[in-house]
């Protein structure tokens, strides 16, 4: 499927040097990516990085001040018609679907999408089972939960995908056992040709999820590439995590900690390979003196990467211990 | 059936030209009326409800109400019911979105923006419909009047509709914040209400409100109703229906450019 969507074009996504100003402010300076049919480009960084601002001017919604998008032979700055049909989108606010039945709402956007009738009620029928939402295709919206809404939502614009799918925050509120349903149908997408663009900042969600990332900071993008090549940097570091007895201070750092987040009452410290064990040491020193309750020590992950990147924490900071 | 499912998935053209638009026009209809669902069979109660009250209680201004006035009130009061639809109860619908945050998901979908002005002119004219009917038949009832409906009733109450909801259609997306959105309604209906010969004559007014009364709508609404469903009433209609030709096209024009704009 995939090979024959390349044979009929080049249908790659562009970004060049994509620029959007409020005023004095650079929601989006020079920001330059593609990405193929059939990936799973993962957006990620902090709220306010410009992540949202530049799907906006992707599906039409906001226009750049400066800069191309395009895909494959649309100028989608100059076509925003074509823009509309060619991307789909599912926003971070829930969807409006309070006066519709599940079923209904997912069929009928797959109709407006341009899908035939009978390929699109098939189709549902498929997005339903694959989410794992039966129970729900008749209710009415204003009677689901958070979760089940998004679910719905993600089936909308899935159920007859643009070239690009946009996917904002896609797993908020759902349950862990359908957050991976609704991953395995984000790599359908991939499959069906679709290029899927991932924005989130639930950086652990992303990493086993995308086929390559790009990390966005107050407007610029600051990294790019897999997930493995932008921990290649951290290699030969571990992470080292400290569970603080609550409302403690963070203790005065010992000079092998070479990076330290903290946020609540968990304090995240990147060291070398070469002082896991006085790493332990003092770690379990804490311990001792009622500083800290754990401590856990690992590889880093992508969060460490984003966290140096980006100085913030992803919304799964305090997760992980 | 999967594969033959997804088989044409994320491969359809970019559509375009008349046949589009018709199909994409039925399916927003059948969005906007199902997003309604809840609320519609409320929203006409409410609007026949508004319409008969209304009738009824602006007699209560009058010891005696004179056939002609009675007429006047009647007719007046059925174009009111069908500018607070448009131009009130519109915006409000769109601020709604806008508050919610469904608005970006609405504005993304993959149709011509003007089949989903026009979805929403439709709708309005659906809901705006009963509540006229019902004033009307309510104040017929309680005036004992004779309405003497000609055809021309048809153009007259689409162009009514078809001004006031284009006129709220386009500043309740022009404007960003609901809350201004919702002010200019509160302030619009007062100016209706109180200050355009709807209900009654413009010899009613002080001069200088009377003549810029010529150059708004409002008057002219009532003029094309009032002159489908009385006769001696209304003088010189065809200047009203030449205002309202141009309000009508004025205002979808405006439209078209607020929803075709990007920031």
């Amino acid at each position: 499927m995939t090979d024959r969507l390349e044979s009929e074009g080049d249908w790659r996504f562009h970004a060049r040097t994509v620029t959007k100003a409020f005023g004095d402010l650079l929601a989006n300076d020079g920001i330059t990516l593609q990405i193929r049919p059939g990936e799973v480009y993962g957006l990620l960084g902090p709220n306010g990085a410009g992540k949202t601002t530049l799907v906006k001017q992707i599906i039409g919604l906001l226009k750049p001040t400066s800069g191309e998008l395009t895909l494959g032979p649309y100028d989608l700055i100059e076509d925003p018609d074509a823009a509309r049909q060619l991307c789909s989108y599912l926003p971070q606010a829930q969807m409006p679907i309070d006066s519709f039945r599940a079923r209904d709402v997912i069929r009928l956007t797959g109709m407006i999408r341009g899908g035939e009738s009978g390929a699109v009620t098939a189709r549902t029928n498929e997005m339903i089972e694959a989410l794992d939402i039966g129970e729900w295709a008749e209710t009415l919206g204003i009677k689901l939960s958070g979760g089940v809404k998004r679910l719905v939502g993600f089936a909308m614009v899935s159920v007859w995908p643009g070239r690009v799918v946009i996917l904002d925050e896609p797993t908020n509120d759902v349950d862990p056992r359908r957050r991976r349903l609704l991953w395995e149908q984000v790599r359908r997408l991939g499959d069906l040709g679709s290029a899927v663009l991932l924005v989130t900042h639930n950086v652990l969600e992303a990493e086993k999820s995308v086929d390559r990332l790009a990390i966005i900071n107050e407007g610029r993008l600051i990294a790019e590439g897999t997930s493995s090549s932008l921990k290649a940097e951290d290699r030969g570091r571990l992470r080292l995590q400290l569970m603080m007895v609550p409302g403690h201070p963070t203790p005065e750092l010992p000079d092998f900690v070479q990076h330290n987040t903290r946020v609540g009452n968990n304090v995240m410290n990147v060291i070398s390979e070469t002082d896991a064990t006085v790493g332990i040491g003092w770690a379990q020193e804490l311990m001792a003196r009622g500083v800290a309750e754990e401590y856990a020590l690992g590889a880093t992950t992508l969060e460490d990467v984003y966290i140096r990147l980006t100085g913030h924490t992803s919304s799964n900071g305090n997760a992980t211990l | 059936m999967t594969s033959m499912a997804t088989a044409s998935i994320a491969v359809h053209p970019v559509r375009s030209g008349p046949a589009h638009w018709l199909q994409s026009y039925v399916h927003m209809t059948r969005w906007e009326l199902g997003s309604l669902r809840l609320l519609l069979p409320l929203i006409v109660a409410l609007q026949m409800v508004i319409g008969g009250g209304f009738a009824l209680g602006i007699g209560l201004f009058f010891d005696e109400i004179p056939v002609r006035n009675a007429l006047f009130l009647a007719t007046g009061v059925a174009v009111v019911t069908l500018i607070t639809v448009g131009i009130v109860m519109g915006p409000q619908l769109v601020s709604n979105h806008k508050v919610a945050g469904t608005y970006d998901f609405l504005w993304s979908l993959p149709v011509p923006r003007t089949t989903q002005a026009a979805a929403w002119l439709t709708v309005n004219t659906i809901i705006a419909i009963p509540g006229m009917v019902a004033a009307l038949v309510i104040a017929d009832w309680r005036y004992d009047l004779t309405l003497q409906v000609s055809p021309a009733i048809v153009p007259a109450v689409l162009l009514t509709i078809g001004t006031a909801t284009l006129i709220g259609y386009a500043f309740a997306h022009a404007i960003p914040k609901p809350m201004i959105t919702n002010m200019i309604t509160q302030l619009l209906i007062f100016v209706i209400l109180g200050f355009s010969p709807i209900n009654f004559p413009p010899e009613n007014l002080p001069g200088w409100l009377a003549a810029v009364n010529e150059w708004l709508p409002f008057q002219h609404m009532a003029a094309v109703i009032r002159a489908a469903l009385t006769e001696g009433l209304v003088d010189n209609v065809g200047r009203s229906y030449v205002v309202l030709v141009v309000y009508t096209a004025i205002s979808a024009l405006v439209a078209a450019w607020v929803i075709g704009r990007r920031d």
